[in-house]
């Protein structure tokens, strides 16, 4: 029995980082060759592109910055809201509100993201046949949807970091004569904000990678860089999702998987961000460091 | 000092408590309004025969039948049976990384596992398109496009929300018991199987619903490998259509007939069930505090 | 150097087409002039076979005029319908023609611009040279399983769809299988281009294309003797055809009725061409 269980340990414990290297070789080997300006520009000349914002066709270029407008927005519309929430629910809230609003983002968190643009879909039908027969998919309700997405990351983090402030931080403030809100304006927020970031950038990840909620949203495959807030616009990982089955020369496939490179070492650089974040979060209280 | 996002302090340097009342409300709003627009969206399904429709085993619209249980059934296979391998992978690795293992290699074990929540599902989908269709194609039979392609992703895909709990769980149980274990002469190994994996009974079942939740829920592993056909699989090599790829399917047909409705009632019922996962696990966390 | 040979590439295009309207003095100048000075964007989505054309003719007119923006998006006929008619884009493709229930719904307008068939393909691995159309009407409906009853090596048939929003799909049931049953175990892609990639990738896969999306990864069999071309397409020995068509809600207006005239003039035709349609 228990040298099944080492046994069996060992076997997964090999296996697990077998197929993270399996993939990572893997992209690797078919994004790297292929690798070149013209993958990202086409047959535009970058520089063009880059300063004077000129078309480019057959490259990742307009995905990219599709996909840059996207996560910026969203966290615009995603931050402020989860942090005040969070706040809301860890230092002001009743008993009852909390429990109600925790109750909520525990539901939030569950729904799956094909959800959320199913619902950003059906809101445009609504808005069409109701107050504005012009509203359309399109690049803000993508944002408005993916931020709903993250927003339960957000508020946990935000609550969690502001909990795990330590008490005498709180003690201090009160006995300086400082109100509720001023202790927490002035004194909890900035000793939690390494951790909050740390949330906001896992949250911008989130928002990079997802494929289902821009799917049904207003992502397209030819759009060009994005110029309107309202306008169809193209991302990177639909731009995968898209080249993956519809790939017509090599030429498409190469791209497909420099994109899928390209993304890689977005999430995966954000991660190692939120990381490095927070292991300085945990030696700041342990050192009693401040700054 | 800078005060955070948008919570504006005021000059005397307090936050105004209206505005972050307003941003919860609307945070809790947010999730009734997912939920009322997907039920008001699919009422048209519980009119007289439409359900009836909805809620048989045979999609060819061609023909005028719009049955969505195959899908239902689709998510339910190829979650299970994703979460049938994820699942003692996972526990396998957490096994390793408290006790079964060197103690060295924990740390980058974790590590590792930590790194694939960060990698993109639309990355897993890509590579298993190319690697592993035709490796499923040429070893066995079918096109590749099945079942078994869609399940073996996206174990990978929710091993690592799994390790992350049952390890969190593992390291609570064992700072609990770990030195009364070892004073009484427990081995790593004989901690791990005696007393750490039957105290973490509740961990490991809020994992493994979690893991079914992510499951359930995603979908672009089985729109790009599951091949999609509209009908119960009889093999692991079969293709099958799950509510997810359904939904993203099905969401640009004509607004007027029943595919339409079979999109929302889709929905709904992906809706009800990962909300059900979520209060199943709120109800054991409340248990256990 | 990549740059450089970009701008050589982009001077060579300029001399190439200063070459083409000294031959033809007309076309292409006032095609493209059309648009000269306007803004404002196109929204296209819908038919897969048409994508190519599309997004030729998209890529052309935003380099003479940046300020025009075109997006094209896929998803089949059935989208192109239904997101024209709720107004949700401005041009909505077609692989068939409109049902009069679509055009009295919407009130859409029909532009046809090509002419294309429908053919089964396999890949070019497979031997079988031809098929009888009883014999693909067998392979889709699932009563042929194996390559070996049609004269191929013994394999099972891999067989791919479309999804239901399909024109190619249709016109498929329709003229060649008759209407009959697809199997439901099928493996069903969204795309001309994503059953293109899947048959290419698959040595026992049959699936159906549009002719114009036929290149060296895929391979036609002769149906009942005759090769799936253009040629034979345009001639009527080849049965299984049909147009492609723009739709539009209303009389198209601005910029949407420039880029229908420029599909429909010498430049589109000549793109329409090279994308393996023939024009009309």
């Amino acid at each position: 029995m228990e040298r099944m269980l080492r046994l069996f340990a060992w076997g997964a414990s090999v296996l697990v980082p077998a197929v993270l290297l399996t993939l990572l070789a893997f992209l690797l080997w078919r994004g790297v060759p292929g690798w070149s300006l013209a993958l990202f520009f086409g047959d535009t000349p970058p520089l063009d592109a880059v300063l004077r914002g000129a078309p480019v066709f057959d490259g990742l270029w307009p995905a990219c910055l599709g996909t840059v407008a996207l996560v910026l927005l969203a966290t615009a519309i995603a931050v402020p809201l989860g942090i005040a929430s969070g706040v809301y629910q860890a230092e002001f809230a009743s008993p009852r509100q909390r429990a109600a609003l925790s109750f909520c983002v525990d539901l939030l968190a569950g729904i799956p993201s094909i959800l959320m643009g199913l619902f950003g879909f059906a809101l445009i039908l609504l808005l069409r046949k109701t107050v504005a027969p012009a509203a359309n998919t399109g690049l803000l309700l993508s944002a408005g949807c993916l931020a709903l997405l993250v927003l339960p990351y957000l508020i946990s983090t935000t609550r969690l970091a502001l909990e795990s402030v330590p008490h005498e931080l709180r003690l201090a403030g009160a006995c300086l004569g400082l109100s509720h809100g001023q202790v927490v304006g002035r004194i909890l927020l900035p000793a939690a904000l390494h951790g909050i970031f740390g949330g906001v950038i896992l949250a911008v990840g989130r928002a990079a990678e997802d494929t289902a909620v821009i799917l049904l949203t207003g992502v397209v495959a030819n759009a060009g860089a994005p110029s309107s807030l309202f306008g169809k616009y193209e991302a990177l990982p639909f731009h995968i999702y898209y080249l993956a089955a519809e790939y017509q020369t090599p030429a498409q496939l190469a791209q497909a998987f420099a994109a899928a490179l390209v993304l890689l070492c977005i999430t995966g650089g954000l991660f190692a961000v939120a990381r490095l974040l927070r292991a300085h979060l945990e030696t700041r209280w342990k050192t009693g460091r401040s700054q | 000092m800078t005060p955070a996002g948008g919570a504006v302090p005021t000059r005397d340097g307090a936050l105004p408590r209206s505005l972050l009342f307003a941003a919860a409300a609307v945070s809790a709003l947010a999730v009734v309004a997912v939920f009322a627009f997907l039920l008001w969206f699919s009422l048209p399904v519980f009119r007289g025969d439409a359900l009836a429709s909805l809620l048989s085993w045979r999609w060819q619209p061609l023909r005028g039948q719009f049955g969505i249980l195959p899908m239902l059934l689709g998510s339910f296979c190829l979650a299970s049976s994703a979460l049938l391998l994820a699942f003692p992978l996972a526990l396998g690795v957490c096994c390793f990384a408290h006790g079964a293992g060197p103690v060295r290699a924990a740390r980058p074990l974790l590590a590792a596992v930590r790194f694939m929540t960060s990698v993109p599902t639309v990355v897993y989908g890509l590579v298993s398109v190319f690697l592993l269709v035709p490796l499923i194609r040429d070893a066995f039979y079918g096109s590749g496009f099945s079942w078994l392609a869609a399940a073996l992703t996206l174990s990978v895909l929710v091993l690592p929300t799994i390790v992350l709990l049952v390890d969190a769980q593992f390291r609570q149980v064992q700072a609990e018991i770990g030195p009364s274990a070892a004073a009484l002469g427990f081995s790593p190994v004989q901690q791990l199987l005696r007393l750490t994996l039957p105290l973490s009974r509740r961990g490991l079942a809020a994992a493994l619903a979690l893991g079914f939740g992510r499951a359930v829920g995603d979908t672009l592993i089985p729109l790009m490998l599951a091949g999609n056909a509209a009908r119960v699989p009889h093999s692991l090599l079969d293709p099958l259509r799950t509510l997810t790829s359904h939904i993203a399917l099905v969401v640009a047909t004509d607004s007027q007939d029943l595919a339409y409705a079979s999109l929302f009632a889709s929905g709904l019922i992906l809706f009800v069930v990962t909300a059900f996962v979520h209060l199943l696990l709120r109800r054991w966390r409340g248990q256990a505090a | 150097m990549i740059m450089r040979n970009s701008v050589m590439s982009r001077c060579l295009t300029l001399v190439l087409s200063a070459g083409l309207y000294a031959f033809s003095p007309l076309a292409g100048a006032a095609d493209l002039a059309s648009f000269a000075g306007q803004n404002g964007k196109i929204d296209i989505a819908g038919g897969t076979a048409h994508i190519p054309v599309m997004n030729a003719a998209a890529k052309r007119i935003m380099q003479s005029n940046p300020s025009i923006r075109i997006t094209v998006a896929a998803g089949g006929s059935g989208v192109g319908v239904q997101k024209v008619g709720e107004g949700l884009v401005d041009i909505g493709n077609t692989g068939r023609a409109l049902t009069d229930a679509e055009v009295a719904k919407y009130g859409l307008k029909s532009f046809a611009f090509a002419i294309d068939g429908v053919a089964a393909v396999v890949n070019p691995k497979n031997p079988v040279a031809g098929l009888t159309a009883v014999q693909v009407q067998e392979i889709f409906a699932g009563k042929i399983t194996n390559w070996k009853a049609v004269g191929g090596r013994d394999a099972a048939i891999h067989v791919f769809t479309r999804d239901e929003a399909s024109g190619t799909r249709e016109v498929f049931w329709e003229k060649l299988l008759k209407k009959g049953v697809i199997a439901d175990s099928a493996n069903v892609v969204a795309s001309n281009g994503a059953m293109k990639s899947a048959l290419a990738g698959d040595a026992d896969a049959i699936g159906y294309v549009s002719i114009g999306h036929i290149d060296d990864t895929l391979k036609a069999p002769a149906l009942d003797g005759v090769l799936p071309t253009q040629d034979n397409a345009r001639s009527g020995t080849y049965p299984v055809v049909r147009k492609l068509y723009m739709n539009t809600k209303g009389e198209p207006q601005g910029l949407t009725a420039a880029f229908i005239n420029y599909i429909l003039g010498d430049e589109g035709k000549r793109m329409t061409a090279a994308a393996g349609y023939l024009p009309l």
